[in-house]
């Protein structure tokens, strides 16, 4: 075979096994955070124990906003307004430690269940 | 690293090179018909098929060596599974797979027997073997320190794969031209010789171009591994760096007094001048080779060396040379300039001495005296004491827990002759030899951070200061350092006020970790380059109405970028039920880690009531308390946030660490 076309079939398969690989290396690469990604609008769910504290209490629009610990799949802990569709308890008041309940598909979620912790 | 691995990569680098240089000069040279010049070629060829085979076998020994370390047993280095899952799972055994595959690749055209009967075929076949064993070599690049340097990894990765290329080039040649030399410079190579001397020329000017290129990119590296000069003179790395460059100098010292000298001569009548000339040249080359093969081995041995930048220096010498000494020293500022001035002086008389070649001994002699005297002037004032630990950097991070914990090892140690506060006015240090320092001056400028840990460990022997290093662990001295940059900040800490001062960043913020429980904790540093931070220490009920304040503006100031930290003074657990329903406070509420951010911030500030605005890059900007006399509307903060975003970045973030 002459040389030219052995180099010039060689720099082909080369590239193409490159440029395959490069691929998915890139795929590999960006495969992981896709499987971290909140999927908005996927099937219902539901997290229970979350524990957290009341900030504040808005009995009128039936929300509570609650400090929470991280909820798996779904957000790292922080301070955000739950809607409860459940009776928010008698007594319930800002500072206390609970546990609850969440359900839904994110971003549309409800708080369904809460109770002081004890 | 055990000899063997070393000798295993030392192997395979020169191999590499060997194999890129032999393509490279075969090219630079060319075809030729001449016996001398076609049995040089196959020499060549043949060397290539040696280097190749070498190459890959000291490769798979690197990969297998690699295999039992990371394994933690010898014999893993036999089992398959082991390797593969080295050399598939880890990025350094990843980039070796790919290089031993374009290796595996180049066998096609180095053994293979393929037709180079016209010009096209013959360059195309040594043309491929160079490009594919350059990458091969250059792409070690990313498998190796390059692939972890900070801050960029992948500007780190391409001057390194420059760098490896270019040695590929210059180095790998030498051996092929050196035997390209000796051939033609025989008697019966006469034939050769206009095909050498050419030769030569090409590669000379090529030379040129990749020694500069090495050059460039070899100071691109050091920068990027040892960055100063603690690192190359008090770290492993660098100083295998210091003999790299060393052997470096004196291959260059060849490789000049070839080309000004010996290249020159090759064009000369073959009989009288031009074949002596080649014989020398032949053996300086020759000697260049070895030279560089060494360097090679040097840098085999740096790959496996952790990079200077991630090591502590250990300062070898008792002085360093600073500037900052001059801040508070007119007279010798003037001892330095004139000193600097006659050494410059010097520098021209010498390029005056390049220049006339008559009087070139009484002023090399003049240049001496000039040079010495106008150093040893400039220089002598910049000294100051130096230890083994100047150029440590400090383990622990400037944070409030470091400094709470360091402030009650002072309270107990220290402030018996250095006062409690840091003035050198103790109960016992009247009684002591010499006064204690003044640990509140400013002196981040003429000690470094080591100083202080060398003093803090040993003691200074002239001032009666007793050494902790057996009593305080390492940490506990640092945690002491830092309570003593504290102190260093307080003075200048009270003019701070509440207004911004545009452009001016210097008071660091210490770090604090804080919970509202039981959400996970957070740190100051994670708000660095996204978000400013009020950090408010309250007290109820004074500080209420403030609160209230700013939990009706707290949209407003997330919206700007501000979050807002609230620490109550008395680090009550309980703080988000005490401050009840109204007003309604969401922004983060310390229930832990306020102890510690109270001891420290609170020396800054003791009022009840204490807001410190920190910017993006972890600096206390302004600072406002219920000691000022005008109580403080929140249009006021907004303008001075506003002052804030407008600003553009230029100071650094705030290091955690004491320099």
């Amino acid at each position: 075979m002459r040389a030219y076309k052995a180099v010039l079939l060689v720099n082909a398969a080369l590239l193409v096994s490159g440029a395959v690989s490069g691929w998915q290396v890139w795929r590999r690469a960006a495969g992981p955070a896709d499987a971290q990604a909140i999927t908005w609008g996927g099937p219902e769910r539901e997290w229970h124990d979350i524990h957290g504290v009341v900030r504040a209490v808005l009995p009128e629009l039936g929300i509570i906003v609650l400090t929470h610990t991280d909820i798996p799949g779904y957000m790292p802990g922080m301070t955000m307004g739950f809607r409860a569709t459940t009776q928010i308890p008698e007594g319930l008041s800002v500072g206390d430690a609970v546990r609850f309940s969440v359900r839904g598909s994110p971003p549309l979620v409800v708080l369904t269940a809460i109770q002081k912790a004890s | 690293m055990s000899g063997l691995g070393l000798a295993l990569r030392w192997i395979h680098l020169a191999a590499s090179v060997g194999l890129v240089g032999g393509a490279v000069m075969l090219l630079i040279a060319g075809r030729s018909d001449r016996p001398t010049a076609l049995a040089w070629q196959s020499r060549v060829t043949g060397a290539a098929r040696w280097f190749l085979l070498v190459a890959v076998v000291a490769g798979l020994g690197v990969l297998a060596y690699q295999t039992a370390l990371l394994e933690g047993r010898a014999s893993a280095a036999a089992e398959p599974r082991a390797l593969l899952r080295v050399a598939t799972q880890t990025q350094s055994g990843l980039v070796t797979l790919v290089r031993l595959g374009l290796l595996a690749v180049a066998t096609v055209f180095v053994v293979g027997r393929l037709r180079t009967t016209e010009r096209i075929d013959w360059i195309a076949l040594h043309g491929e073997t160079a490009g594919l064993a350059l990458v091969a070599l250059a792409l070690a690049s990313a498998g190796g320190h390059a692939a972890a340097a900070e801050p960029s990894v992948v500007r780190a990765i391409a001057i390194d794969f420059v760098h490896l290329a270019a040695a590929g080039l210059w180095a790998g040649a030498l051996p092929a031209l050196a035997l390209l030399l000796r051939a033609a410079a025989r008697e019966e190579g006469a034939d050769a010789r206009p095909y050498a001397v050419l030769a030569t020329q090409r590669f000379s000017r090529l030379a040129l171009v990749t020694v500069l290129v090495l050059t460039i990119s070899g100071i691109a590296n050091a920068f990027t591994h040892v960055r100063d000069v603690a690192g190359l003179i008090g770290t492993s790395y660098g100083r295998l760096l210091v003999v790299k460059l060393a052997l470096f100098a004196v291959a260059l010292v060849f490789a000049a007094r070839n080309r000004r000298r010996w290249v020159p001569a090759l064009g000369g009548e073959a009989r009288t001048i031009g074949r002596p000339a080649m014989q020398r040249l032949a053996s300086a080359v020759g000697m260049e080779a070895l030279l560089v093969t060494a360097v090679l081995g040097v840098v085999a041995a740096l790959g496996v060396t952790p990079p200077a930048r991630h090591e502590q220096a250990a300062w070898p010498l008792t002085f360093r040379l600073t500037t900052s000494v001059l801040e508070n020293a007119p007279d010798a500022r003037w001892q330095v300039l004139v000193g600097s001035q006659v050494a410059v002086l010097g520098l021209v008389v010498v390029l005056c001495a390049v220049m006339l070649r008559r009087l070139r001994l009484p002023l090399v002699a003049g240049a001496c005296v000039l040079l010495i005297t106008g150093g040893t002037m400039a220089l002598i004032p910049l000294a100051v004491d130096a230890y083994p630990t100047t150029y440590h950097r400090p383990t622990v991070p400037y944070s409030v827990s470091s400094i709470a914990a360091g402030a009650d090892i002072y309270a107990e140690r220290c402030a018996a002759c250095h006062g409690r506060s840091g003035g050198g006015d103790g109960p016992a240090a009247a009684r002591l030899p010499r006064p204690p320092a003044d640990l509140r001056a400013p002196h981040t400028g003429q000690h470094t951070a080591g100083d202080l840990f060398w003093w803090v460990s040993h003691g200074i022997a002239r001032g009666a200061m007793p050494g902790f290093a057996a009593t305080l662990t390492e940490d506990q001295r640092w945690d002491v350092i830092n309570y003593i940059r504290l102190l260093g900040t307080l003075e200048p800490a009270r003019w701070l006020g509440p207004i911004v001062d545009p452009g001016r960043a210097w008071l660091v913020a210490p770090d604090f970790s804080y919970a509202v429980a039981p959400a996970p904790p957070h740190s100051l540093r994670d708000y660095r380059g996204s978000r400013h931070v009020l950090l408010v220490l309250y007290t109820l009920p004074a500080s209420r109405e403030r609160l209230a304040q700013l939990a009706n503006a707290y949209q407003m100031l997330t919206t700007l970028g501000v979050e807002i930290v609230a620490v109550p003074t008395d680090a009550s657990p309980d703080a988000i039920r005490t401050l009840g329903a109204e007003p309604r406070v969401l922004f983060p509420v310390a229930t832990e880690g306020a102890a510690d951010i109270l001891t420290v911030y609170g020396r800054f500030d003791a009022a009840p009531h204490a807001e410190f605005l920190i910017d993006k890059q972890g600096y206390i900007r302004a600072r406002w308390s219920s000691r000022a006399e005008t109580a403080r509307d929140v249009t006021r903060l907004l303008a001075e946030i506003q002052e804030l975003n407008a600003e553009k970045v230029e100071v650094p973030p705030a290091d955690e660490h004491v320099h």
